[in-house]
């Protein structure tokens, strides 16, 4: 029998008045015409707590653009869910916070795209900057845990020590710093946004003097490109191992971005039972297990640890989404990452060529 | 406990941000007693009181240590 999974991701909207230029939503997004009713993701909660999980994620999007997100917080927690809100903060009120902690709200994830103003901004194509620091504020009014999340990139990665001093005060129980990964957006903005390896380079000792002078104050997870890492990440814990992400319109998929895999069907979760998708869908046995994997994963020890890395970056980058993730330096793609390096080293300083996230079509 | 971290209904459970702690033995007893009230010789305290026949240097000690542990993973804090 296979375990159930441990989170469900809800992206309960892709609609967001932020513009972000890293945004790891779909370049193709479901519009609000689309989206699931308040009484499916109801049902999709209750199953998702009856399946096993334990975490329910709100996410999108900015989830806060449904009005019927405080529902969904009573009904998870009602279930037994540990509820997380992952926001812009864009669209919460003092009086709208309140109201969902009363409706068991656990922990709030706020994101930042800078500590300056207009830098922040720039960015996000959005004036969020400014709200963002009203919501921090609003949020030590309750006892929740709270994780600020900031985005480091090529255009801010060298002002690190600026932006942990500025996330400091902000109080947060653990600060997320978290390097742009690439898909959606972020992929398609990649030369002005992946740092060189010798910004990153820089990153690490500003880091781990932040974490000894911080140490039982505020915890810092420090997330990097995994295209300059030597082995690829455990992308979501492997595919069909951990989690279950619902998107806007319902569609169930192992991963963010795992739409990109051509050939995959995703169930409906409105329509079709959650066990059901998890337990029997084609989507999610895709690349559960081992027997899917080619050389060099197939026979390396590290298989059990990293799953062969991201489906969804193998088939962005090397046109196969059963390969070894190429940013594995035993992959023989390896040198296709290397060259994405070496070209935003060589073309990447200027964000004028930027494409900002836009928001869906109805 | 820390805001942001509980028991899950069922007690077995402990949930925090980053996901969840299975509880073994008398864990979810000592967690129990994480209130913001008491000190930990009181809740070696209580726990001998539920448990008489445990040995009392023992308790201490291991409750002092999960403790700590529980401290370093940021689910408890000394108020």
């Amino acid at each position: 029998m296979r375990t159930a999974p441990q989170a469900l991701i809800a992206e309960i909207t892709h609609r967001c008045p932020l513009h972000c230029v890293y945004c790891s939503n779909p370049l193709q997004m479901q519009g609000s015409a689309r989206e699931l009713s308040t009484a499916d993701w109801i049902g999709i909660i209750r199953q998702a707590a009856e399946l096993g999980c334990l975490h329910l994620h709100l996410t999108g999007g900015e989830p806060l653009m449904r009005r019927d997100i405080e529902e969904f917080v009573r009904i998870g927690r009602q279930w037994g869910l540990y509820i997380n809100l992952i926001t812009s903060g864009f669209g919460l009120s003092r009086e709208r916070l309140r109201a969902l902690v009363g409706a068991g709200l656990d922990h709030v994830q706020l994101s930042f795209q800078d500590s300056e103003e207009a830098h922040a901004n720039t960015f996000a194509g959005t004036k969020a900057h400014a709200q963002k620091l009203r919501v921090a504020g609003w949020i030590h009014e309750h006892r929740i845990a709270f994780t600020v999340n900031l985005v480091v990139h090529r255009q801010n990665i060298d002002r690190l020590e600026e932006l942990i001093r500025f996330a400091e005060q902000l109080q947060p129980d653990k600060l997320e710093i978290a390097n742009v990964q690439y898909y959606g957006w972020a992929l398609r903005n990649q030369l002005a946004l992946l740092p060189s390896r010798e910004q990153l380079r820089s990153s690490l000792p500003v880091v781990e003097a932040a974490r000894a002078r911080l140490s039982g104050a505020m915890r810092i997870d420090y997330v990097l490109p995994d295209y300059y890492a030597k082995y690829p990440k455990p992308c979501m814990g492997g595919w069909g191992r951990s989690l279950m992400l619902i998107d806007p319109a319902g569609r169930a998929m192992p991963c963010h971005s795992a739409g990109v895999v051509p050939g995959l069907e995703f169930p409906n979760a409105a329509t079709e039972s959650l066990r059901a998708i998890w337990e029997d869908s084609a989507a999610f046995q895709r690349f559960r297990g081992e027997e899917w994997m080619q050389e060099p994963c197939r026979s390396c020890e590290r298989k059990a640890i990293d799953f062969g890395g991201c489906r969804c970056q193998a088939m962005l980058l090397a046109g196969d989404a059963a390969a070894t993730d190429p940013v594995c330096s035993l992959s023989l793609r390896r040198p296709l990452v290397d060259d994405l390096i070496q070209q935003a080293s060589l073309r990447g300083s200027s964000n004028s060529q930027w494409v900002y996230r836009i928001d869906p079509m109805e | 406990m820390k805001p942001g971290c509980r028991l899950s209904p069922a007690g077995d459970l402990l949930l925090i941000p980053e996901g969840a702690l299975r509880l073994e033995g008398p864990a979810c007893r000592i967690l129990r007693f994480c209130d913001g009230t008491k000190t930990v010789p009181e809740i070696v305290a209580a726990l001998l009181e539920e448990f008489p026949s445990a040995d009392q240097a023992k308790v201490s000690e291991e409750t002092s240590a999960f403790l700590v542990k529980l401290v370093e993973r940021a689910v408890v804090e000394f108020v």
